[in-house]
């Protein structure tokens, strides 16, 4: 029996989870944004910035530091390695290859991705780290209301809250500022953002940090959801479709996308799993985003894309 | 520094001695591959006049302006602008010695508002580093609204009030020309380049925009070098005028000079192509 209760919970839990996504669906769309660039290599990134924060945490707290101190200290340790590889990609991955065709571009990244897999693994470890930084305990809500009430993950709301600030901060930083408005300029037209004196290099440098400093974002979230380890890189698979329903060009697309997906695999896993066999989860989004490609291939909140012929 | 706001556009010539060479381009050759697209050019551009680049398709108009803003790097020959040679720069940097342009083909960020557009050419005069405007705080933002207030005078200037906070991709294409002049304005030029203001626009269009150009030129004493193929607003609006052929110059002078040369008429304005 479908009870209320029921389907408010499992919706709850749907849409915060599908924030996380958003987390991650975040970064690919702030850097295709500014240069056009599918970055294979987020997932990856998320990857790096969990192993830095993680280890260098682990480490101070061993030194006897002080919890909260080691933290900061950490994530600020995990932000210089965000940094450092920033300028690493954008000096001899993509520098080099500045006017080439989006393919080659793309698949430089997956080179990217090689790399920073085998390298952040050498130095920092390979094991599945435990990260702490928020409760991971549940909130029982309404239970006046509903027997048994709502089941409420602390972590996952944790998660919005910082998904929420997050998209409010891009939103001002693209909007109202100097550097929003150079990055938007260089992916608009890159000789005349040249000519009004915009260095391409260093914008694409900002580009490549501030997706670095949300896949940090994101690796804090999931690395305590699911502890820092290698298969966190399969995320970005799951930001693909997230990516194909908003649009890949839309930061407030990212986030609806993520709902839809999180509220809709949780709703199908949980009411059409007993009739066609569970596992649902697993594969809805794709079948999702493959409807939403024969329908509106630009994605819900894309640009239309316009050729001329 | 000129980043305050009193002087609405130009700056920089109200010190500048008239006459003084500001650009002097000497046997420049560029070519791509096979192909020479201009051979062993020499000109100068002084303070405060309009120069005019001419010449048919393909004579290398629109690559002499890409040399001198540092978009080409030409294998031969040297620039000397403002007493200082060079050979190879980045277009930012011309950018940021005063160098503004428009293009041939508009180039504008469409998704962006005529605000934005031309508040993009604030980007060098602006100071506050990235983690304050991440913050947009304070100075940052008394920054932003000073800049602001120095775009709505160029806004004023260029009587494009109305389509403050249109979409530039929704503009008709003689507005959008006019937007793309903001924006360089916006640099607070000493030279602009201008390729090809007046291409593609009926009568009156042309006459709004010979008459910015005049102004500019007038009021804020900006040196301009301007291709164009229109031959009475050439002829009305340059003080001199450098033809091209070929990637050869062929004759240099005031317009009336220039019309009369021999070569020009057999090279530009009698042969029919």
């Amino acid at each position: 029996m479908v009870s209320l209760g029921q389907v408010l919970e499992v919706l709850s839990s749907g849409l915060l989870s599908g924030v996380l996504y958003s987390l991650v669906a975040l970064g690919f769309v702030l850097i295709f944004k500014a240069s056009g660039v599918f970055n294979f290599a987020q997932g990856a990134m998320v990857l790096v910035a969990g192993l830095a924060l993680v280890r260098s945490l682990d480490f101070l707290v061993a030194k006897g530091i002080p919890f909260g101190f080691a933290i900061l200290m950490a994530l600020l340790f995990a932000s210089l390695i965000m940094a450092l590889t920033a300028w690493v990609i954008e000096r001899f991955v993509l520098g080099p290859l500045v006017n080439q065709d989006g393919l080659t571009l793309f698949m430089s990244t997956i080179g990217a991705t090689l790399v920073l897999e085998g390298l952040a693994q050498l130095v920092f470890g390979s094991d599945v780290y435990p990260l702490r930084l928020f409760p991971t305990d549940a909130w029982i809500l309404l239970e006046n209301l509903f027997p048994g009430g709502i089941l409420v993950n602390k972590l996952d709301v944790w998660g919005a809250l910082i998904a929420g600030v997050l998209v409010a901060g891009l939103a001002v930083f693209f909007q109202n500022t100097k550097t929003g408005r150079a990055l938007r300029a260089v992916a608009d037209d890159h000789s005349a953002a040249q000519s009004v004196g915009i260095p391409i290099s260093w914008i694409w440098f900002i580009v490549w940090l501030v997706a670095g400093l949300v896949a940090l974002v994101a690796a804090t979230v999931w690395g305590t959801k699911l502890g820092v380890q290698f298969s966190i890189t399969f995320l970005a698979l799951k930001a693909l479709p997230v990516l194909i329903i908003g649009g890949f060009t839309s930061i407030p697309g990212a986030i609806i996308g993520g709902l839809i997906i999180g509220a809709g695999e949780k709703l199908a896993e949980v009411y059409l799993g007993p009739y066609i066999g569970g596992g649902i989860e697993y594969w809805f989004a794709y079948v999702l985003a493959l409807a939403v490609l024969m329908f509106r291939p630009q994605g819900l909140f894309g640009e239309r894309i316009i050729e001329r012929v | 520094m000129k980043a305050d706001v009193r002087q609405p556009v130009g700056g920089g010539a109200a010190d500048a001695m008239p006459g003084e060479v500001l650009l002097s381009v000497k046997d420049v050759s560029l070519s791509f591959g096979g192909v020479k697209a201009i051979r062993g050019v020499s000109f100068d551009i002084k303070r405060g006049e309009i120069r005019a680049i001419i010449g048919p398709n393909g004579a290398g108009k629109t690559s002499m302006l890409n040399v001198i803003n540092g978009f080409y790097h030409p294998q031969e020959g040297t620039i000397t602008y403002k007493g200082q040679a060079r050979q190879q720069m980045k277009p930012h940097i011309a950018a940021s010695q005063g160098i503004a342009r428009t293009f041939q083909n508009v180039a504008l960020f469409k998704g962006m508002s005529t605000l934005d557009n031309i508040m993009t050419g604030r980007t060098l005069k602006m100071r506050r580093g990235l983690l304050a405007q991440a913050m947009y705080w304070g100075a940052a933002q008394r920054e932003e609204i000073r800049h602001r207030e120095f775009v709505e005078k160029i806004i004023d200037f260029l009587e494009i009030e109305a389509i403050r906070k249109t979409p530039v991709g929704k503009l008709p294409y003689g507005l959008q020309k006019r937007v793309e002049l903001g924006r360089a304005l916006a640099t607070e030029p000493e030279l602009l380049l201008l390729d090809e203001p007046m291409a593609g626009m009926n009568l009156e269009e042309k006459q709004d925009m010979s008459r910015f150009v005049i102004d500019i030129n007038e009021q804020f004493g900006t040196t301009m070098a301007l291709i164009e193929h229109d031959m009475g607003v050439v002829m009305d609006l340059s003080d001199r005028v450098v033809v091209l052929d070929y990637g050869q110059k062929i004759a240099d002078g005031t317009p009336a000079v220039v019309q009369n040369d021999q070569r020009v008429i057999d090279a530009y304005l009698g042969v029919a192509h």
